[in-house]
């Protein structure tokens, strides 16, 4: 990357503007000085206002189903805009008030299928001069014996009952008051009737309803497979219109020039000079300029390019860093597998992240790498010859007493896990081991790099001193323990100062920080074995419940086991890398490299 | 199978360091939110932070074997 400066009298700003936004390769810098930043073009608030017209309409549209590629020129969208707005409108603002009509509909119709099966007009509910009426549920037998008077009359509906009675009868009131189950109140409407009528009125209004409900969305989508493409693509157009027209507010500008400040590719330096000395016949004075922390562009092959998202949610690496992106690809996967271990779970998960891929297009990349830790997972479930939790290799499979194919047993578990905890154990140390003195090892050629030998030696090198320390002091004694020991507190003080001292313990914990592996690896295999075991009493059981309530709970359970664990492998692997490793040879903190011009497409 | 009182030890060890780390987390857990609801592009950080007293628990397990003679 070069940092450079464009210097040119104020006429040539929009020719400038417009050609580093075609070449697309210049990343801008905000000015930060004492001149005063550049203004947006006059243009930039119509085409801003434009911008929000077009995008509005485009949340009223469906999405049409063929994909036009006409194009359409602001002259004529801006002609055009009124009337397909108001179009637009008219439609939508005549479903809104058809969504709200059925809706008040369909709490009417709630309403009187209470009443359903009634035989009496809707009206008479009112009551009249010496009437009253009830409406509500009550017990017909409770409510004869409970009353002496039987001046009254019940009328059946289908789910509630009708009582009517003289008007001002406080016995009856009373005994409805303390027997009523529920009351009804009477409604003012316009509808009369019997209620089996009103509700017939009411759905054919709905269904009515309906019917233009349809015929608008139909126009609706017909002027959408007309103008979506089109508009789509105005938005497309106006969007780099309007980064064009704000890039001076990167810039700095005087009464009559303008300095514009960014980073280049090493070898586009001659394409950019060329083209802006020509485009402006030579109005214009191009330099070097000396810059501190160029933006970043990271490099990985097809395979290790979704991993640079899971280094990124850390933070993009400093401008001739390593990028440990290809790190994460090579031990993050492996870890996961290691930990779950198991090809049942490395297939659900691999379901779930590939869904994952589909609905989160913005998180498609994470996912990407993510299928690599199913990858890994199925890989040493394999291994480990677990299935669900279920062994499915060697003697007395699950696989062959499920299916009966005795091939299953003459495959071998080649390392069934399990049986070896202790191993597990003495593994997770060693991959800590190994992983931490990696991340030295990197962390040493990044000071090499930039410090040269002596710094690499000092500052990374002395921390593997004192692991040998410590191990020799364990197998040899105190004596070339001791001497290692110094050595290495020397060389970590010359290297890092008191500072470095004081981390000592954080080598430590980061070593045994690795055990996590062995007590994800156990929760792994016990969360599957507990749903087994909840599930194999239904199984025993033999009827046919029994057997559908196993399969339920298996399901269930090792579905929310898929997720649990995508979450423990996802989170510990990937803590593994963040803070144990990066702790020991990342800084990062850059900025990623982002071309004024890259989101063109016309 | 190990002594009773081993079995009590590494319950202790395994139980106070659990609490440990769930009362860091909880605290450090919800000031990241609060600062993720100011700027999201922070998420990688605020996990690193949020995620380091998993350590101690760790620690706790590996006391805890050691108590009932694992390792």
């Amino acid at each position: 990357m070069r940092k450079i400066s464009v210097t040119g009298p104020k006429s040539q700003l929009e020719t400038v503007i417009d050609n580093l936004h075609d070449l697309g390769v210049m990343h801008l810098e905000n000015y930060e000085g004492e001149l005063e930043t550049g203004e947006p073009f006059e243009k930039g608030e119509k085409l801003s206002e434009l911008l929000v017209d077009v995008r509005s309409l485009l949340s009223k549209l469906p999405e049409p189903e063929t994909e036009t590629k006409e194009t359409i020129s602001i002259q004529e969208l801006q002609e055009q805009l009124p009337v397909l707005s108001e179009k637009i409108d008219d439609i939508t603002e005549k479903l809104e008030a058809i969504n709200s009509r059925e809706k008040s509909l369909r709490e009417e119709l709630k309403y009187f299928r209470k009443l359903e099966g009634l035989d009496l007009d809707y009206e008479d509910l009112h009551g009249s001069k010496n009437l009253e009426v009830w409406i509500g549920r009550i017990d017909e037998k409770q409510l004869s014996n409970e009353l002496e008077t039987s001046r009254f009359e019940i009328i059946q509906g289908k789910r509630n009952q009708v009582v009517i009675y003289e008007k001002g009868n406080e016995e009856i009131k009373d005994g409805l008051r303390q027997l009523s189950k529920q009351n009804i109140e009477v409604r003012n409407t316009e509808r009369s009737g019997q209620p089996q009528q009103i509700i017939q009125e009411i759905k054919n209004e709905i269904g009515n309803l309906k019917g233009e409900k349809t015929d608008l969305k139909k126009r609706l989508k017909e002027i959408s497979e007309r103008e979506y493409g089109k508009l789509e693509h105005i938005e497309d157009y106006l969007t780099t219109e309007i980064e064009k027209v704000e890039a001076p507010l990167k810039f700095a500008t005087t009464k009559r020039a303008f300095i514009a400040e960014g980073w280049i590719p090493k070898d586009r330096f001659d394409d950019v000079e060329n083209r802006l000395t020509n485009v402006t016949n030579n109005k214009i004075h191009i330099q070097e300029e000396e810059g501190e922390n160029p933006p970043v562009k990271q490099q990985n092959n097809k395979i290790v390019e979704p991993f640079e998202s899971l280094t990124n949610l850390m933070s993009v690496p400093r401008y001739g860093e390593i990028d440990p992106s290809f790190l994460i690809f090579l031990t993050f996967p492996l870890m996961f597998g290691f930990m779950i271990g198991d090809a049942g779970y490395g297939f659900t998960s691999a379901l779930v992240f590939y869904a994952g891929m589909k609905m989160f297009p913005e998180g498609a990349a994470i996912f990407k790498s993510l299928l690599w830790c199913s990858a890994a997972t199925i890989f040493f479930g394999l291994l480990y010859g677990d299935v669900f939790g279920f062994i499915i290799f060697g003697p007395d499979n699950a696989l062959t007493a499920l299916t009966g194919i005795a091939f299953f047993e003459s495959i071998p578990v080649i390392y069934h896990r399990v049986d070896y905890l202790g191993q597990v154990f003495v593994m997770a140390a060693i991959i800590g081991v190994a992983h931490v003195n990696f991340a030295l090892l990197i962390g040493a050629y990044n000071e090499y790099i930039k410090h040269g030998v002596m710094a690499a030696i000092l500052e990374k090198g002395s921390w593997m001193v004192l692991q040998l320390a410590a191990v020799s002091w364990y197998f040899y004694g105190a004596e070339l323990g001791g001497a290692l020991v110094a050595l290495s507190l020397i060389m970590i003080y010359k290297g890092e100062g008191i500072e470095g001292l004081v981390e000592i313990p954080s080598l430590i914990s980061n070593i045994l920080s690795y055990l996590r592996l062995f007590g994800v690896s156990v929760a792994a295999i016990s969360l599957a074995q507990t749903v087994n075991a909840i599930a194999s009493p239904a199984f025993a059981s033999g009827t046919l419940l029994g057997i559908v309530a196993g399969t339920l709970i298996l399901i269930l359970g090792h579905t929310f086991n898929t997720f649990i664990k995508i979450m423990e492998g996802f989170l510990q692997g990937i803590r593994l890398h963040y803070v144990e490793m990066f702790n020991w040879f990342y800084e990062g903190g850059g900025t990623k490299y982002n071309p004024f011009g890259k989101s063109k497409q016309y | 199978m190990p002594e009773p009182a081993q079995a009590i030890g590494a319950a202790i060890a395994i139980g106070i360091t659990a609490l440990a780390t769930a009362w860091a987390q909880a605290k450090i857990g919800s000031a990241s939110v609060g600062a993720l609801a100011e700027d999201d592009s922070i998420f990688g950080k605020v996990l690193i932070l949020t995620v380091i007293p998993e350590t101690i628990i760790i620690f706790g397990l590996v006391v805890a074997l050691v108590a009932v003679g694992f390792i």
